[in-house]
């Protein structure tokens, strides 16, 4: 049977009944000749032929594919019985799109960040080279440690070193100089990650050692953006901080690097460097047929290698390994994303249960129908059938519609809080629409459309024909089995929504939580701006000391300002570490006595982020390169290291055993300060050093100036926005022109640490309360339609002296006790489950007596409104009328 | 002719199935398989239109095989569909529009395939029941 004759069937069949009709003439004409009159001769003929119109409709089937045939009638049918019941229809669509809806804006973020692909070639060899150590992994690498990398080619085909970009560079040389972030790299950079060269070249290895003199290569964005594409830019030179560099090349528009970069330098090591201090990270490509495991086993001999090279190196436990580039870049949002899969999954399960409810009613309702056409030979597989074709015609336009509001509503959300998810893009705008995405609405369309459609077609085809066709009407209750069905469904959506609300309980308390956590400084009217420092006067300490004495001066004056502070880094970010000693102290096995925190600042910061100094003295802005060196310590660091003791007391060598650049003096503890939560709220604070910026030796200074700005913070007694054009002009004006950029006020800074936590709250609380909503809509449901079927029986009783308050009391109850177990069931799945949610949480254990008490009641609470509705107006029902209702 | 028609009719129903006809008596069944036969046979002589095709299986099989004429058609369509067949408009003799059958080259084969198979079969079933088989 071919799709041709099928689609040709009209066509054919006219020419069929001319053919036919042709046929009748010749024989009418025939029996003519025979003798007969015009009349009975077609008579003779029309007899002699049989029924035309069978006939026709014989090779009308033969042509037909019958399952398109039943399929297309079923549909016709299906939506003329949905077009019936609009009301139902709409809440059903309804139901199944909010579900399908949030399934589909999940489902999008996680094929973005985990499903697809990374953007260069063959991302499967693709690895970052890690150092391993028994208190995890981490990325970050030296000279010594790229050296040792890269001299295994018998595993990695490229090995190349790359920074995030962190300190920016000014673009200058134009109207308006332009802070940009360049982002170092090491010569095989480009072909490790098959970088499209739009025009030009990329570096060569003479240009990436030292004194290779001044290349750039520039990305697409800038220059489209900056440059207005000009194709004749190559060989020509632009002015980073003040300084000519030749651009050597453009690379196309599909090179995305995470986070973005707007052009690329060489790093031009000095590869005879001992510098250990970790500053950029290492990708490598694995050579083919180079397995993870393979690449570990030989990096953990050259672990052993560079510890005998480099004593100190490493520690005794530390080694190297590799993990393939798309874990590192996902990082901790797998989790996090599964677990929100999950939650939406318990909400399509309970819209499924819901709709399945309301067919199962409506199944009731259409008792009769059904059984009148079984009688009428209806099939019980046809009747599952047309039944089934109902419930996907309800879950494909539910599934339609909940595509469009799932990615509707997932740019919103992403747009209000990214979450800090990584490769979602700006405002998640690399969270498209595409086949991926497709192809999982529909199937789970259709899987949803037979979950809550095939149980109560298969129970509705269970009809007992007679039974059915002689009930004198629809309304004598609630078959046995189908209102245990019904019973199981409201328990199961109850127990479901309560493991959703206890989830978003327990994000909604740690997310208060976080808000209460203090930082150890007033974060209120506090605004904070990053200057790249990287011109070559900035290579030395003295320089940096200047520009910051310059510009504190100058934006001091600036109304509205009431302090001015500059610092590596901000709190709440994140910011350098480095070990060290106390002088006089030993220091057991390990190398150093410990580690913490290690932030050059100026002589203002406490004061700027009203820190208290809790012994000692602060600084001053003479504790400058001139005077003797001091350090500041926090109170973890004096608590850990002095219990007992004095730390004013006490010296301290940093930077001990990390190579020639941190070769100083020791420094006197002349203080120390309340901690700061320098690693995020959720973080405990560590043991932190601060050091005067004036006082860094000059090559550290000149790592730091490579790898990250110069933060300045400004306390304001005003509104901190209003100052922020007036403070950017200062600081043009006393820095000799540079610019400022990444502009924030440290209260959105809180805000943006907190993103990822407010984002799964969000989401959970959004899915709690649908899962909430639809649960009590299931549970009003089920017992008002109880309550409607025994309109008899509750006249009859009220007919023979029940109160009210009995035959209220008796819905109540039976309402409230499928709420109970539902709500019992669900606890016990809420104990189990949140386990999973235990590394979201922050001060509130995963098992929190709170939540899983409120939570409970809440549910239960919503329940009994839900069903105290149908139990009043079952009180309502006037015994006779309702004697009276056949 | 009774035993070979009901060999005949399994065959013919395991056809039908797959093509989910639902109706037709055993004994449509069993003048399918002839009536395909009979008309290509028919054909062989040159092209015919649908009533001339009907006179002439009634003819030559003596009235022995009587058909509702309009069975003819459906027939014609499958042979048709099948490429046993192929079918063009033109003028009869009796100057009216017709729809010309023409019987194609694999239509022949089939014939030939099929004459012989009939041929096999009533020879067979001429031996077992002690007949000659002419």
């Amino acid at each position: 049977m071919s799709l041709r004759r099928f689609v040709q069937r009209k066509k054919k069949d006219a020419d069929l009944a001319e053919e036919i009709e042709s046929h009748l003439a010749h024989e009418q004409e025939a029996n003519i000749a025979r003798g007969l009159s015009a009349e009975q001769a077609r008579r003779q003929a029309r007899l002699k032929f049989g029924n035309p119109e069978s006939v026709r409709d014989r090779v009308w089937r033969d042509r037909s594919f019958p399952w398109i045939e039943d399929g297309w009638r079923d549909l016709r049918f299906a939506l003329r019985s949905l077009a019936n019941v609009p009301g139902f229809t709409a809440i059903a669509v309804l139901v199944i799109a909010v579900g399908i809806g949030a399934n589909t804006a999940v489902f999008s973020v996680i094929n973005t960040v985990l499903l697809k692909p990374l953007t260069y070639p063959e991302p499967q060899s693709l690895v970052q080279l890690m150092n391993t150590a028994p208190q995890g992994t981490f990325p970050g690498a030296n000279v010594p440690k790229f050296n040792i990398w890269n001299q295994q080619s018998s595993i990695f085909q490229y090995v190349a070193g790359y920074d995030q970009g962190g300190a920016g560079l000014n673009l200058t040389g134009g109207n308006d100089p332009e802070q940009v972030q360049g982002i170092h790299v090491t010569v095989d950079y480009f072909r490790l990650f098959g970088a499209p060269i739009l025009a030009g070249r990329t570096f060569s290895s003479a240009e990436d050692s030292p004194h290779g003199g001044n290349v750039v290569v520039l990305s697409y964005a800038l220059w489209k953006r900056r440059f207005g594409g000009n194709p004749k830019i190559v060989g020509t030179n632009i002015h980073l901080d003040g300084q000519p560099y030749l651009v050597v090349g453009v690379i196309g528009r599909d090179f995305v690097t995470e986070p973005t970069g707007d052009l690329w330098l060489p790093f031009q090591f000095d590869l005879t460097s001992q510098d250990m201090a970790h500053y950029f990270v290492v990708a490598a490509r694995l050579r083919p047929g180079i397995t993870p495991q393979k690449a570990n086993a030989q990096l953990k001999l050259a672990a052993d290698q560079f510890r005998r090279t480099y004593p100190g190196g490493l520690g005794p436990q530390g080694g190297f390994g590799v993990t393939s580039l798309q874990d590192v870049m996902v990082g901790d949002t797998r989790t996090s994303l599964l677990v929100l899969l999950g939650a939406v999954t318990f909400v399509l399960l309970i819209a499924c249960a819901n709709v399945a409810n309301l067919l199962l009613i409506r199944a009731t309702a259409r008792k009769r129908e059904l059984a009148t056409r079984s009688a009428l030979g209806a099939g019980r597989g046809h009747i599952i059938r047309q039944l089934l074709t109902e419930s996907l015609v309800i879950s494909l336009t539910g599934g339609f519609l909940g595509l469009i509001l799932g990615m509707v509503g997932v740019r919103l959300l992403l747009a209000v809080s990214s979450g800090s998810i990584p490769r979602v893009g700006e405002d998640g705008s690399a969270v498209t629409l595409d086949l991926n995405v497709l192809f999982f609405t529909f199937g789970v369309s259709v899987l949803t459309g037979i979950l809550f459609g095939l149980l109560p077609a298969i129970s509705a085809s269970r009809n007992n024909l007679a039974a059915a066709l002689n009930e004198s009407n629809n309304r004598s209750g609630v078959g046995f089995r189908s209102g245990k069905i019904r019973s199981l469904l409201v328990i199961s959506e109850m127990a479901l929504a309560l493991v959703l609300v206890v989830g978003a309980a327990l994000l909604i308390r740690t997310f208060i939580n976080l808000q209460a956590v203090d930082p150890g400084f007033d974060t209120h009217t506090i605004v904070t701006m990053a200057m790249s420092i990287s011109a070559d006067r900035f290579q030395n300490t003295a320089g940096v000391a200047q520009v910051i004495r310059d510009g504190t001066q100058r934006v001091n004056t600036v109304p509205g300002v009431t302090t001015t502070a500059a610092a590596c880094c901000l709190p709440l970010q994140g910011g350098f570490g480095l070990p060290f000693d106390i002088v006089g102290r030993p220091s057991g096995d390990n190398p150093s006595t410990g580690g913490g925190g290690y932030f050059p600042v100026s002589w203002a910061y406490f004061e700027a982020f009203k820190v208290p100094i809790l012994h000692g003295r602060n600084f001053t802005e003479h504790d400058d390169g001139g005077a003797p060196g001091v350090v500041i310590i926090n109170e973890a660091m004096a608590k850990q290291y002095w219990p007992n003791g004095d730390p004013l007391s006490d010296r301290l060598v940093i930077g001990a055993n990390m190579g020639p650049v941190f070769v100083e003096p020791p420094r006197q503890i002349i203080g120390v300060v309340g901690n700061m939560r320098d690693g995020g709220l959720s973080r405990d604070p560590a043991p932190t050093m601060y050091i005067p910026v004036a006082q860094m030796p000059d090559r550290v200074t000149a790592l730091n100036s490579r790898i990250a700005p110069l933060w300045w913070i400004v306390r304001t007694r005003v509104e901190p926005h209003t100052v922020i054009r007036t403070v950017s002009t200062a600081l043009r004006e006393a820095s000799g022109g540079l610019p400022v950029a990444h502009i924030r006020t440290m209260d959105e800074i809180v805000i943006v640490t907190t993103s990822r936590e407010r984002f799964n709250m969000l989401l959970l609380t959004i899915f709690g309360s649908s899962a909430l909503l639809m649960a009590a809509i299931g549970i009003y449901g089920l017992m008002a339609y109880s309550v409607q079927q025994r309109t008899q029986e509750l006249g009859i009783r009220m007919a023979l002296g029940a109160q009210a308050s009995n035959i209220r009391n008796m819905v109540i109850r039976q309402g409230m006790v499928l709420a109970i177990i539902g709500v019992v069931v669900g606890i016990g799945g809420a104990l189990w489950l949140t386990r999973f949610l235990a590394s979201f949480l922050f001060g509130v254990k995963a098992l929190d007596p709170t939540a899983f008490l409120a939570t409970p009641v809440l549910l239960t609470a919503v329940a009994f409104l839900a069903v105290w509705i149908p139990a009043r107006r079952a009180t309502r029902v006037s015994p006779m009328t309702a004697l009276r209702f056949e | 002719m009774v035993l070979p028609a009901g060999i005949r009719v399994r065959h013919a129903t395991v056809v039908r199935k797959t093509m989910a006809l639902k109706e037709t008596s055993a004994a449509g069944d069993i003048f399918q398989g002839t009536l395909d036969m009979l008309i290509l046979r028919t054909l062989v002589m040159g092209r015919a239109h649908g009533h001339t095709i009907a006179q002439v299986i009634e003819h030559t099989s003596e009235k022995a095989l009587e058909i509702e004429q309009g069975s003819l058609y459906p027939a014609l369509h499958r042979l048709e569909d099948r490429g046993l067949l192929a079918s063009e408009w033109g003028t009869s003799k009796n100057n009216r529009k017709a729809k010309f059958y023409q019987i194609t080259a694999k239509g022949h084969r089939h014939l030939t395939r099929q004459t012989n198979r009939w041929r096999h079969m009533t020879r067979a079933i001429g031996l077992i029941l002690g007949q000659s088989a002419d």
